[in-house]
């Protein structure tokens, strides 16, 4: 080891006399040499005066580790002005691999620290790299070789590593003893369903939930699926759960322990509940890692990891193991309310998804928060401690609470209810045998595992034909090298240095399979998600998909989790747009494969059919050019989607400006006008207009909700809790677009000046300039389309300056009428 | 090493035991609370008689009876250079670890002989010279301490089999 000055000397110091020879043994804290450094001391000259003077000090230099010189880099007599090298010392030991605190090969106390200590020499091997104790730390140099001699035993076998989740990915656990109890009742209507499901008992699982029992549910196919996958992975398993658990699910799944003998990695040894790391098990590469796992956000969607669908057996459990992660943002679930839908219309009823999407949608600003907060403090470990105590507490509740029961109760409930109505009349027997024919809450026809055995397949194809592919070319030219040299190239079965790379194939792979899909999200995502960002968004980019958030010519899909949205009546217009389902997204991303839209596609209600508009016109083109204004004018219409929607169908062109005369302008007065009279049939747009508090937006919003117009208006209302002010002006410059919006739709609304007086906001005085201004906007926006960005400053100004005054009061008046 | 060790415990006493059998419970107490206790220096092995039990002093403000037990007890305190039997419990490509009793203990790769070599595609893994000796879970193994570290509540211990008469049984 090189030894190294460190920057706190006294610099420039001279070395006078070296101590040590080569080939000395030298001890730790023991004299390498003698140097002398200069500072200013206040000295007194014995009268009582105190003078600041410059001296010379000898002082010794102490070497910071045991050894024996093996050369020094220093000679008497230099000046040496900075940290340099000054002397090589060959250490008997060092310390590369560490346990507990102890060198475990020399059996040195790592953690002895002294005046002299640089750096501790627990820091020498900081690399957890068992995957059962984390007492074992070992230094870079040693995990590199650990894991070279197990990436050329792998390449020998020809096999990468495939790290496993558990729950939810192969497995499902629940620990509501409801199962139990269904387990022994074959009279049960689940009977059948949870033949196959396995139960043990944690007996020392901490305080309050001794002896709980745990049933698991495997995923259908899974024997045959690690039987057929650990032929090409050397498996691991990597879980949320604690060891026992972990322990647990591997005697279940693999009692042999041939497939993934002692490689499994719990919660306890992983230093994080809350986000999964690969480092830990491949400390220096991961070449050769493919992960499933069924959450993306916890391995931060790292390029080794093949997302699987979630298995969800024990309806409405989710994963057991993962209550303190952030909620789920889970799309599946909305998919399979509509899937059940078809299917039975009563269940689709008591479906998780209508309750719960609501739920996360609230949750979603805390959990948000609680994952930053998390991630942070992943090793602290009270927040360990409290993270798992909140852990036993969810699984507390459930054994108490029996979701499954409760969910069982209702579904008989449904069916009594059903059996009722129709049967009435007929006899007893009948409507027992009926009651017996319940229908049953647990399905198991997931199919997931099956399609996952494919991909890994071809992942693992394609990584060896490139390997093979590389290794053939790289032989050929060094023979070509070393033709005539007697030393022709041992026949070394495998080269490190040819390993192609997991993370370069699999994206790669992946990216072809949805390449030039433009997509747009319509009633999927809760509002307030950051579209780009959320689990579908980030999973879906992995597969080249470009995530759009306006439609336009370049718009290829329109995943619509809603029909009857704004946008998929935009989308219609356009012919080349697809209107598919969430179902398509996601059995593709699952698949792996550009699935054939057409089983997909969205029922588009009728009256939402748009006019086609064809490839060639304009609209189309200037689609683009509109989507770039509204990033010019970003600040004010950032989240305002009536915007462009407005332009297209008010069926103004704004190309067209220049050519836009009085005529027409005065044409657009008139229709406002109209539309300006109608209150009643206008979305009760004007209504909230004039009274202009909280309670008006709110009847807006019950009054567009029921006509899918939802997202745009509640999308409005959060806008307001972040930014009352800002997004108060805006809203109120949206509304006067609405109104224009809303022109194709009252062009036959009789029109009336009384009306229109009506109309007008009957709120304070100082509301009214406003509004005339807002009235009159769009004109001057159409106007001015070369200029938005003045005309919008403009018209802010104005706009702030007018209602400055009456906000408070707005407010007041709100509040008046609410109490 | 084993020792018989005199060492003194203070155990408060709620008042709902106090009565008959208080001795005995707290002859239970006693037991339960620091046999298999690990100090981080020792690890208390059985508590062999209580010597004295002193008075029972109640506690003001709380109405708890403080004993103050003087007890014998067998502790074991693992030495440096000390030779004990093992249990492997798993084995790894950087080392074996090992059980001796409470104590874990690891057995780094370089201190194997290098005879005994490192065998990952054996169900389970193990290490194994190829010809008599095997190492793998389960196996009994002679081995040196090599280096001893209190923790908190642990110890942890560095052994070695790479001399005579060490490795497996």
């Amino acid at each position: 080891m090189l030894l190294r000055l460190p920057a706190s000397l006294h610099y420039p110091i001279t070395v006078t006399s070296l101590l040590k020879r080569p080939g000395d043994a030298v001890e730790r804290d023991g004299a390498l040499f003698w140097y002398i450094y200069q500072t200013t001391v206040e000295e007194g000259d014995g009268l009582g005066n105190r003078v600041e003077v410059k001296r010379k000090f000898p002082t010794r230099f102490e070497s910071t580790v045991d050894g024996e010189i093996v050369q020094w880099k220093i000679a008497k007599g230099d000046v040496i002005t900075g940290p340099v090298d000054v002397v090589e010392i060959d250490e008997p030991c060092a310390h590369e691999v560490q346990y507990g605190g102890l060198c475990a090969e020399c059996g040195k106390d790592m953690t002895e620290a002294t005046y002299n200590t640089e750096v501790m020499d627990s820091y020498r091997a900081p690399i957890q790299m068992a995957h059962d104790n984390t007492t074992l730390t070992v230094s870079e140099k040693e995990a590199t070789r650990v894991e070279e001699d197990a990436k050329r035993r792998l390449l020998a076998s020809r096999r990468l590593s495939l790290v496993v989740d558990l729950d939810q990915t192969i497995i499902h656990a629940t620990v509501d003893p409801t199962v139990g109890d269904w387990k022994e009742d074959k009279d049960n209507p689940n009977y059948e369903a949870l033949k196959g499901v396995r139960q043990f008992q944690l007996i020392d699982d901490g305080p309050g939930m001794r002896g709980c029992w745990y049933y698991i549910k495997l995923r259908p196919g899974l024997e045959d699926f690690l039987q057929n996958v650990a032929e090409l992975y050397e498996l691991h398993i990597y879980t949320m759960g604690t060891r026992a658990y972990a322990q647990n699910i591997a005697d279940i799944i693999d009692p042999t322990r041939k497939l993934f003998g002692d490689r499994i990695l719990s919660r306890d040894e992983s230093g994080s509940l809350t986000a999964k790391n690969l480092q830990r098990l491949f400390p220096v590469d991961t070449k050769m890692v493919v992960i499933i796992d069924d959450r993306g956000d916890v391995w931060r969607w790292s390029p080794n990891l093949i997302k699987v669908s979630p298995y969800d057996f024990f309806v409405g459990i989710g994963d057991i193991n993962s209550s303190f992660l952030p909620k789920k943002q889970d799309i599946g679930e909305t998919n399979k309310a509509v899937k059940a839908a078809k299917e039975k219309e009563k269940r689709a009823k008591r479906e998780p998804a209508n309750g719960e999407a609501g739920k996360a949608l609230a949750e979603n600003d805390v959990s948000a928060l609680e994952q930053l907060v998390t991630m942070g403090g992943g090793d602290d470990p009270s927040l360990l401690k409290e993270q798992a105590n909140a852990q036993e507490e969810t699984i507390m509740h459930q054994v108490e609470d029996r979701p499954l029961l409760q969910k069982q109760k209702e579904l008989d409930a449904e069916d009594d209810a059903s059996a009722d109505g129709s049967e009435s009349s007929s006899s007893v027997d009948e409507s027992q045998e009926a009651a017996k024919q319940r229908h049953h809450l647990l399905e198991d026809h997931d199919k997931e595992l099956f399609q996952l055995q494919d991909r890994l397949e071809q992942v693992h194809a394609t990584f060896f034909d490139e390997y093979d592919k590389k290794r053939t070319h790289a032989l050929g030219g060094r023979v070509a090298a070393l033709r005539g040299e007697k030393a022709a190239h041992k026949d070394k079965d495998v080269d490190l240095k040819l390993v192609p790379d997991i993370k370069d194939i699999m994206p790669q792979f992946k990216r072809s399979v949805l390449g030039g899909v433009v997509l747009v999200f319509s009633g999927v995502l809760p509002l307030g998600t950051d579209t780009q960002n959320a689990d579908i968004s980030l999973w879906a980019k992995s597969f080249g998909v470009i995530i759009a958030t306006k439609i336009n010519a370049r718009t290829t899909h329109l995943v619509a989790g809603r029909n009857r949205t704004a946008k998929v009546r935009e989308a219609t217009r356009y012919p080349n747009v697809k209107i598919v389902t969430t179902q398509w997204l996601l059995d593709s991303l699952t698949s792996w494969k550009h699935l054939d839209e057409v089983p997909y596609l969205l029922p588009v209600h009728p009256d939402d059919r748009g006019e086609p508009l064809s490839p060639g016109s304009r609209e189309l083109a200037e689609s683009s050019w509109l989507s770039s204004s509204d990033e010019a004018t970003g600040s004010l219409w950032a989240d305002d989607e009536g915007n462009e929607e407005m332009f297209k169908s008010s069926g103004l062109d704004d190309t067209a400006v220049p050519g836009y005369d009085e005529d027409e302008q005065a044409a657009v007065h008139d229709e406002l006008k109209e539309f300006l009279g109608s209150d009643d049939e206008s979305e009760s747009d004007t209504e909230a207009w004039g009274e202009e508090s909280a309670e008006g937006s709110k009847k807006r919003k019950r009054g567009e909700g029921t006509e899918g117009e939802g997202e745009e208006e509640s999308g409005e209302d959060n806008g307001d809790e972040s930014d009352p002010k800002g997004s108060r002006l805006s809203q109120r410059i949206k509304r006067s677009y609405e109104r224009s919006t809303g022109l194709r739709e009252v062009a036959t609304a009789p029109s009336s000046a009384s009306e229109n007086d009506r109309a007008r906001p009957s709120g304070p005085q100082g509301e009214e300039p406003g509004a005339e201004q807002a009235g009159s906007q769009p004109d001057q926006d159409d106007g001015n389309p070369e200029n938005p960005d003045y005309d919008d400053d403009e018209l802010e100004r104005e706009m702030l300056a007018a209602f400055e005054d009456d906000d408070p009061q707005a407010e007041e008046e709100a509040a008046a009428e609410n109490g | 090493m084993f020792f018989l060790k005199e060492e003194t415990k203070i155990i408060s006493l709620h008042p709902s035991y106090f009565g008959p059998n208080m001795r005995d419970y707290l002859v239970a107490r006693l037991n339960e609370e620091e046999e298999g206790r690990c100090t981080g220096d020792h690890f208390v092995i059985c508590v062999m008689d209580m010597v004295d039990i002193g008075e029972g002093r109640v506690i003001p403000s709380s109405g708890n009876a403080e004993y103050t037990i003087k007890y014998r007890a067998i502790i074991w305190k693992p030495f440096r250079g000390e030779t004990v039997d093992a249990v492997v419990t798993s084995v790894k490509p950087t080392g074996i670890f090992t059980l001796a009793g409470p104590l874990s203990v690891f057995i780094a790769r370089k201190n194997i002989p290098g005879d005994i070599k490192w065998e990952p595609n054996t169900v389970p893994p193990q290490y194994t010279d190829h010809a008599d000796q095997v190492i793998e879970k389960g196996t009994s193994l002679r081995l040196k301490i090599l280096g001893v570290k209190p923790d908190v509540a642990a110890i942890n211990a560095i052994g070695t089999i790479k001399e005579d008469y060490l490795g497996p049984l």
